[in-house]
């Protein structure tokens, strides 16, 4: 089999990253003095890059671009629809690839991301739900990723108050009451194999997911006792 | 990215001239699948929030830098998030760690069938090489990319030294060099 050799082992695992945080620093100082070592980086990027294009997209908060904006030094705005068809039609020879763009981004916006034929017909390798409270930020990120058949539930926000938890559970109109998928007190990532084919993968797929504020622990009924504060559904992605 | 490369090379071309409308379509293009790479790594929605925004004023001042002969423009903004969401995490405290227990449950997916797409042959390619790897390796080299686990974490999940981690994802990598190359 093929070997890295200490530099090409360095680079692959800075990229992959897996490096602890003083290895990282030495890393990124020695990619600024060490050209051989920066191109063996960007070898690195190349081959694991098709990696992230495999994430199901999840829009940002609507308020980032302008700072972006902001901290660019640009002053806030909106973009019109008007400025952007008179940006059309300046760059008259690019509009089809950016109506192509814009058409992908209202896919997206719409939870949609499958936009040809031939790949709607393809089964996709990842389904997402976002919960979220109305226009929050993202409070859960659930992936079903059907290759490695992993599900990854991540928790992006602590409770409250400190003497309640998050309850995470499943809403199915073919069961009677809500199934609990965990207890998360703090961001925390949970994964677990992908349940087998079956009527309750089928309920994981097509049910609601949904967060409840419950006392510390967990429900001490085992049904949801408080308000339910985030909710969502998975939505297939594909690359 | 469901954008062409062509379109977003172009982009990224008109925000090296420091053409706005460029910047702003190419945000409107890119910002939720970049969102989308730092919020796994970071777990955090304010956290992902400030990464993704440090990261497209790096692009903004660095657009002229790209090279599209050494990479794809989304390979290369992916790359500035993840490196800063990589520094992030690891400058953060040791998050908690899931049950090790579940991931002793995980099974080898050879039972079911892999779906494969093949919209990019890049990212096709990729996955076939990572087929190849054991079921186990496969997910720690997914979950040390896509959620940013270190090698300490990896070891903590796995239930083995990190040691034997590091060799593993060395010969792991090794593996999909080779497969890619061929």
């Amino acid at each position: 089999m093929t070997e890295l050799d200490d530099i090409d082992g360095l680079a692959a695992e800075y990229v992959l990253g897996t490096l602890s945080r003083e290895e990282r620093a030495e890393a990124a100082a020695r990619k600024e003095t060490d050209p051989e070592f920066a191109r063996a980086v960007q070898a690195w990027e190349r081959r694991l890059g098709p990696l992230s294009e495999t994430l199901a997209p999840v829009q940002p908060p609507p308020g980032l671009y302008n700072k972006i904006r902001a901290q660019i030094g640009l002053a806030s705005h909106v973009v019109s629809l008007k400025a952007r068809e008179q940006a059309i039609v300046r760059r008259g020879n690019r509009w089809r690839s950016m109506a192509a763009g814009m058409t992908a981004l209202a896919a997206s916006l719409a939870g949609v991301v499958g936009w040809q034929d031939y790949q709607r017909r393809q089964m996709p390798t990842q389904y997402v739900a976002v919960l979220q409270a109305d226009k929050a930020l993202p409070a859960f990120l659930l992936t079903v990723d059907t290759q490695s058949n992993m599900f990854v539930i991540s928790a992006m926000q602590k409770p409250p108050e400190a003497e309640k938890s998050y309850q995470l559970w499943l809403v199915h109109d073919d069961m009677p009451n809500p199934k609990s998928l965990g207890v998360f007190d703090d961001s925390e990532m949970d994964v677990r194999p992908m349940t087998p084919p079956g009527k309750m993968h089928d309920m994981m797929m097509d049910g609601t997911y949904a967060v409840s504020v419950e006392p510390k622990g967990g429900s001490p009924t085992g049904a949801p006792t408080g308000p339910v504060v985030f909710s969502g559904r998975l939505v297939k992605a594909t690359p | 990215m469901q954008s062409s490369r062509e379109t977003l090379d172009q982009l990224l071309d008109g925000v090296a001239r420091g053409d706005e409308a460029a910047f702003a379509e190419l945000y409107q293009v890119t910002s939720a699948k970049l969102y989308s790479v730092a919020l796994r790594i970071l777990r955090n929605s304010e956290a992902a929030e400030d990464v993704v925004q440090d990261s497209y004023f790096k692009v903004w001042e660095r657009a002229r830098d790209f090279d599209p002969r050494i990479a794809a423009p989304i390979t290369w903004m992916a790359a500035i998030v993840r490196n800063r969401a990589l520094d992030e995490v690891r400058r953060r405290a040791a998050r908690p760690q899931a049950d090790v227990a579940e991931l002793d449950n995980i099974e080898s997916d050879d039972e079911h069938p892999v779906e494969v797409l093949g919209r990019r042959e890049d990212v096709e390619r990729l996955r076939r090489c990572l087929e190849g790897l054991e079921a186990e390796k496969r997910q720690m080299v997914q979950l040390a990319y896509l959620h940013g686990l270190s090698r300490e974490a990896l070891a903590s999940r796995f239930g083995h030294p990190e040691g034997t981690i590091k060799t593993w994802l060395r010969r792991s990598l090794a593996q999909l060099k080779g497969c890619l190359e061929q």
